[in-house]
Parts: structure tokens; sequence; C-alpha cells
């Protein structure tokens, strides 16, 4: 019988494996072009977001994209790596994205910064695999808010997360809960994306 | 297990796969994922779907091979059909739902190693009929999935007071002091050793009246 012979099997693991991998790749294909738009859609969603003034929570996909091809433009030599939103041809904001480790996975992120490269506008994540209801508490509203008006402080951290119930200055937000390894992470990689961002475009006033 | 024909057949594959022999508290198989996809009810339910899908479609591919599949190479054959319905389902999800490809992280990639599909292809998929092996790998997963929607439903509501992301009355306002171990890994771990106790105890008072 053929089954017996001792080739039979490696042929037949082949063949298995070539029908089953042209399938998959077949059908990697056919999706591939909507996997790179949704994540190009994530992320130009983060950027609309930063700009409160810009964003709605229901904003359809397209109405994201309409928004950000028009008013937002890709990072240029004076911007220091941040994408810029301009209104008749004047900079009102830039919004500068940040990537790092978090506890579990990668974040990704941008944050809007005002004219002035100190005042937050806003800030947004567009990748994050934190614990549910816990660390991924983050892209929620109510921790994203606090961060509109803050102002960048000088010095090595720009942004102080303190624990919950704490007061606050200017600078300061409050972390998840006073022990989420999150929120340290986020912290850190916010004031390193700022600090190396105003060494570069300088901290204010001087816009040419 | 016999090989099935008429409706009393699958009865009784429908029968062993959603309670005497399911695939969570008697089985205790897949225990994994039952930790780790159930801290909200919608992740669960979406992970549970992917799993029904995987279970039942390569179940039935393994058992349509049996015949040509020389023994000493299934299990090889077994994990790349496994694999192959699971790509599948993460290029979906991918693709027309990114923020749930997202919230899943890699688990939807990690069901290729749920012992459950294995265990389903080695058991009934070897050795019977395509008919048979999808139906009894399409109610073991939904074995599966029942036990694990009341492990999420518990978890998310005392944990963060929702359901399904929507705020419950008291358990979603300030008087209710959520419970954040419920939605971090220990939590599962409670609810899970529970919940199995809860059933393993009904279904041996259900034996022992039997005898």
């Amino acid at each position: 019988m053929t089954r017996e012979k001792r080739w039979f099997p490696i042929l037949y693991m082949f063949v298995v494996t070539a029908l089953f991998s042209s399938i998959v790749i077949g059908f990697t294909g056919l999706t591939r072009r909507r996997v790179e738009a949704n994540a190009a859609l994530a992320f130009e969603r983060a950027v609309v977001a930063v700009f409160p003034e810009l964003y709605e929570a229901n904003m359809g996909s397209l109405e994201i994209h309409r928004v950000f091809t028009e008013q937002i433009s890709e990072p240029d030599a004076t911007s220091g790596g941040a994408y810029t939103y301009e209104q008749a041809g004047q900079v009102t904001g830039y919004a500068l994205p940040f990537a790092g480790q978090g506890f579990w996975a990668p974040i990704e992120g941008v944050i809007g910064i005002d004219t002035d490269r100190k005042t937050v506008r806003g800030i947004a994540f567009y990748e994050q695999n934190e614990t549910p209801g816990l660390g991924a508490e983050i892209v929620k509203p109510p921790f994203k808010k606090q961060f509109e008006g803050k102002v960048l402080a000088a010095g090595d951290k720009p942004i102080r997360f303190c624990r919950p119930g704490a007061d606050l200055g200017a600078s300061d937000v409050h972390a998840v809960t006073g022990a989420t390894q999150t929120s340290t992470r986020v912290e850190g990689i916010i004031n390193e994306a700022v600090k190396q961002w105003q060494s570069e475009v300088g901290r204010k006033g001087d816009v040419p | 297990m016999s090989p099935a024909g008429g409706p009393s057949d699958t009865k009784k594959l429908i029968v062993e796969g959603l309670w005497r022999n399911n695939p969570i508290f008697r089985q205790v198989l897949g225990i994994c994922s039952t930790l780790a996809v159930t801290n909200l009810v919608l992740n669960t339910a979406v992970m549970c779907v992917a799993l029904v899908f995987t279970v039942s479609l390569s179940s039935a591919t393994v058992s349509f091979l049996r015949t040509f599949t020389p023994r000493n190479i299934r299990m090889m054959v077994e994990t790349l059909i496994i694999a192959f319905y699971v790509i599948i389902v993460d290029v979906l999800l991918k693709a027309y739902w990114p923020e749930m490809s997202t919230n899943l992280g890699p688990y939807v990639g990690l069901i290729i190693t749920n012992c459950i599909v294995m265990g389903r292809c080695e058991a009934c998929g070897t050795s019977n009929p395509p008919k048979t092996a999808f139906i009894d790998g399409f109610f073991n997963a939904l074995g599966y999935t029942f036990i694990l929607l009341i492990v999420a439903t518990f978890r998310e509501v005392l944990g963060m007071g929702t359901f399904m992301g929507y705020a419950l009355p008291y358990f979603g306002t300030p008087a209710w002091d959520k419970w954040i171990i419920m939605v971090m890994p220990p939590g599962a771990f409670f609810m899970l050793a529970i919940v199995v106790w809860i059933f393993r105890s009904i279904q041996i008072a259900k034996e022992e009246g039997v005898k």
C-alpha cells in the first residue's frame, strides 16, 4: 500500500502544507490592504483626537481621514517629528507621537501640544494591551481628559503622575491607581518623548 | 465513541459536549484561555465564537483526511489544520474588527495551542466521519463557551461594574466598591475554581441520584 511507503508521510505533509498555506496566503493577500488601512486609520484617529476642537467621539472613519488629510500636515524640519495642525497656513498645534514598552506590550500614542510648546491640548493612544479594567483605563476619557490644559514643566518630569486623590499642580495628573505599572511606564514614555522633542524645537516663543 | 447516524447519536454528542464531558469542568482542558480572556464579557464572546469555528471545522477537516493521513505524522497535520483556521479568524478580525483584534491581542493566535481543539481532533476527528466530528467539536466548544460566559459575567460585573461595557445599576455606581482583583489574573482562578466546584457538585449529585 502506498501509505506504508517511507516517502509517503513526507510527500503527504508537503502537499497538505502547500495546500493550506496557499489558501492562507491568498486570504491574507485579499485582506492586506484593509488591514493596513485599519492601522493607518487608528493612527490618524489618535492624531485628530488630541485636538479636542477637531474631534468628536462618534466620528466615522471617512470623516477622520478627511479631517486628517485636510487639517494635519506631516512632520517637517521645524516640527521635530511632530505632526502639525494648521489653520490658514499657521501652525496652531503639534501632535507628537510617542511609543514605548508598557506593562504587557508596547504602548503607542500621540500627545497634542499647543504652539507655546508647553500647554497640552490632549492625548490619545492607538496601540496598547494593558490589563483591562486597570492599566487599560488609560484609553478611557476620564484618564485622558486630565491632560487637557496641563503645562509641561521644565526639568526632568514635564508631566508628573500622582496617586489618585493627591492634590494636583499645573503639570500633574492622577495615575490610574497608586500602584499600576502601566502608569509608571506611560509617565516615562511621555516624558521621554516630550523632553526629546522640546530639546529639538525649543521650549517656547521661537516659532519662525 | 460510536459512528453517528441517527438523531439519538447527535443528541448524545450534544449532551456529552455541553454537560457530561464538558471541556472545562469535566475534561479540565483549555484552562489557559479560560483564565486569560474572561475579564470582559464581549472579549470572551468573540473568543468563544472563534473557538467554536476552529474546533468544529478543524475536527471535521481532520476527520475528512483521516483515511489518508499516516498515523505517525497525524499530530503535525492536525496542528497545521488548526493553525490554518485560527489564522483565518485572526486575519478576519484584523481586517473587519480591528478594535476587537487589539483587545484580544495575542489570544486569538493562542487558540492554536488550546488543548480543547487538539483534544477533540484526536479524540473524535481521527476516528469518526466528518459530520460526527463537526457536531462533536461544535458542542464541545459550546460547552466551553457557556462556562466562560459565566466566569466572564461575574468577573466583569464584580470587577468593573459593567456588563458588555454598559454600566449596571448599583454595580456601576460608586455604591459598589469595585473588586479590581476580579479583572486581574487571580480573579480568574477564584471564579474558575468556584464554577468548576459548583458544576462538579451538581454533576456528582446527579450521577449518584441515577445509581
